[in-house]
């Protein structure tokens, strides 16, 4: 296949080919159909004028004598037959009787030639810029010739009106073949959309996507194949999210003992040795991470089984942010004077995990959050900035991603996150049909500003 | 007297884990290992609060927690596993006053327990009868009544209509209401408020569909209405 080819689409192809393949017909029927015409019409008219011709000759062959001189001629040549359009011109040894519009010179070359040699002849040849028909007999008997040209002219008309019909034809219906093609091409490919659609749809996370039964057979497997490999997609997805959701499910009950029990150590914690106390302490704060941990997977596979809802509730955004701030005790929180009016239907356990991930990543990689600011326009954002070494512009998408910690986190491994924390943050405000970023603190100075958008209900509605 | 919690794991580990802990608060902890097991201790003797876990063998957390209730109006806190909101909300509608979710912070766990066990504080300023058209609500005795019949509610769902009686037609918001019935911060699951005004109205509204006392205002919570 040729690039030009690749480039056009499979329908525009089809539409093409139809156009081609009808051009090609009407020229093929408007050529025979204009060569036969021509023919049949050239058949019957030489054929016509040929016998005038002979039968003219013979008559003229009888009446004259070897006396005869050129001034005899027009008497007897209008005894003759005439043909309609059509012309004589007669030689007599060396006297010519010549029509009216016509001379000797018209005559052609080859047809004189030839009944120099006394031999008969006839030729289509252009005579003054018009088509004729020349017929020459030698008169066998006296040294005469007898040329008769009749004009093809009105043939040639007859010809060129065919022809432009024709031509409009072939044009209607390579037009219409091209039509036919796009509808064609239209009516096959309709069924290739769907897979597309549902292809898409597929890719883009509605995995319960199937095709609807064709009309064709040829279709129908295709469909069926689509189906099969969609179920087994989905399938293996789920099967995958299920599992990890299984696996940190089950670290559910180890984790409550774990944490019960070195409760019960914590508040005895005076009555263990300082070395017990040390290994007492490690153990609560890795056994802090590892709950955090199994919970964000938990979290995370749910969002990967396409199981993740939301308790929507209404939520005074003011409020909120308040009560946040009060939970870090010390970042200051900026909101504008309208604020308190603001309410937006949204999972507040989702939301709290979003500001309480992003406070705790600014903790961690950027020296603590500084300021907590809200804005709303159409959309309502949510601002949390630090005075930290800021994000580099071409790891600010990276660090969304899962147990991606960037580069400040690569440097430190021990930080005590899970590395889920900001793709939690993602998936939660997807679910909300907001989204996050991270940029540059307008005010120029260092440290990292992540923003939170979610959408405002429209008023009234 | 100390007070007595009745606690239903199946797992024993995590049961004999809990029971320490909640024993270093001072409390006497009797374990059981099955529903059935947990009906028959309650049936003996009492506890002051019942700490089921959902997932069971055999009877499951939602029927233990029916059963109890209907033996008394003592506070009951589920334990969930699952994180889906189904089995909260579930756990509510069975008559638990609270929930955790596994696996908790043994401190939580007794934060939990310690608000159901408060008692309602005297407070000066309160009225010692409240009266909206036919509800009847008496603070100090703990006593409600509709048409002059008392109405049976649980601790929680009583705390609940006084915190509301008190303030009659003043809107409190989910959190206020999280904060002074079960002593929760801002961040407390707004479901409780809902499911236990739910169990509210079945009890004293005429027509729990269409509430006359404790209604809802949208965008901003509930309050009694006179």
């Amino acid at each position: 296949m040729t690039d030009a080819t690749t480039r056009l689409g499979l329908g525009a192809q089809i539409s093409v080919m139809f156009a081609i393949g009808g051009l090609f017909i009407s020229v093929l029927l408007g050529g025979m159909t204009l060569l036969l015409t021509r023919q049949q019409l050239l058949d019957t008219r030489e054929d016509a004028a040929a016998a005038m011709a002979v039968s003219n000759a013979t008559r003229l062959s009888n009446q004259l004598t070897p006396d005869s001189s050129i001034e005899d001629l027009p008497t007897i040549v209008d005894s003759l037959t005439r043909i309609e359009g059509g012309q004589r011109i007669i030689r007599l040894a060396d006297d010519w009787l010549l029509a009216p519009e016509l001379d000797r010179a018209d005559l052609p070359e080859l047809l004189v030639a030839r009944l120099a040699d006394r031999h008969s002849g006839q030729m289509l040849a252009r005579v003054r810029g018009e088509p004729r028909f020349v017929v020459g007999i030698p008169l066998a008997a006296f040294d005469a010739d007898y040329y008769t040209i009749s004009d093809l002219s009105e043939v040639e008309r007859t010809l060129d009106d065919l022809r432009f019909v024709l031509l409009g034809t072939g044009a209607v219906t390579t037009i219409l073949a091209a039509l036919l093609g796009s509808w064609a091409s239209r009516r096959t490919l309709r069924p290739l959309r769907r897979v597309r659609e549902a292809a898409e749809a597929i890719a883009g996370g509605r995995l319960d996507t199937r095709l609807g039964a064709q009309a064709d057979p040829d279709l129908d497997r295709l469909s069926d194949s689509f189906n099969e490999m969609a179920e087994a997609l989905e399938g293996r997805i789920q099967r995958d999210a299920r599992f990890a959701s299984d696996v940190s499910h089950e670290l559910r009950s180890p984790l409550t003992t774990l944490m019960a029990g070195v409760g019960v150590l914590e508040s005895r914690r005076g009555e263990l040795s300082e070395r017990s106390q040390t290994a007492l302490d490690l153990l609560v704060a890795d056994l802090e991470r590892f709950n955090r941990l199994v919970n964000d997977l938990l979290e995370i596979s749910g969002f990967d089984a396409g199981m993740a809802a939301l308790d929507l509730a209404e939520v005074d955004i003011a409020r909120f942010l308040e009560a946040t701030a009060r939970g870090t005790g010390r970042v200051p929180l900026r909101l504008p004077d309208d604020s308190s009016s603001i309410v937006i239907v949204a999972d507040k356990r989702r939301l709290a995990r979003v500001m309480s991930n992003l406070l705790d990543n600014a903790e961690r990689y950027g020296g603590g959050a500084t300021a907590m600011a809200l804005e709303h326009d159409e959309s309502l954002r949510i601002i949390v900035e630090d005075e930290g070494a800021g994000v580099p512009v071409r790891e600010r998408e990276a660090i969304f991603e899962r147990f991606s910690r960037g580069s400040a986190g690569g440097r430190r491994t021990d930080d005590g996150g899970t590395g889920l924390g900001l793709s939690l943050v993602v998936e939660d405000l997807r679910l909300h049909g907001g989204r996050v970023w991270v940029e540059d603190r307008p005010d120029g100075r260092p440290g990292a500003r992540f923003v939170l958008e979610l959408p405002l209900p429209r008023e009234g509605s | 007297m100390s007070t007595r919690i009745l606690t239903v794991e199946d797992d024993q580990r995590i049961r004999t884990a809990v029971r320490l802990a909640l024993e270093e608060e001072g409390w006497d902890v009797e374990e059981t290992a099955s529903g059935e097991e947990a009906l028959e201790a309650f049936t003996r003797t009492p506890a002051d609060v019942v700490l089921i876990d959902i997932m069971l063998p055999g009877m499951d957390g939602f029927e233990v927690c029916r059963s109890i209730r209907r033996l008394g109006d003592v506070p009951i806190v589920m334990v969930t596993a699952r994180s889906d909101s189904h089995d909260v909300v579930a756990g509510l509608e069975a008559g638990a006053d609270d929930y955790l979710r596994k696996p908790f912070d043994p401190k939580e766990l007794s934060a939990r327990i310690r608000a159901l066990l408060r008692r309602i504080r005297p407070d000066a300023d309160r009225p010692t009868q409240i009266q909206v058209d036919q509800l009847e609500v008496l603070p100090e005795a703990g006593v409600v009544r509709y048409r002059g019949e008392d109405v049976h509610l649980t601790r929680t769902e009583f705390r609940l209509l006084l915190e509301l009686a008190t303030n009659p037609d003043r809107v409190l918001s989910r959190e206020d209401l999280l904060e002074r019935v079960w002593g929760y911060d801002y961040f407390g699951d707004g479901r409780l408020v809902d499911v236990h005004v739910r169990r509210l109205r079945m009890k004293i509204e005429p027509d729990p569909a269409n509430p006359r006392y404790v209604v809802t205002v949208r965008g901003m919570g509930y309050k009694l209405q006179t």
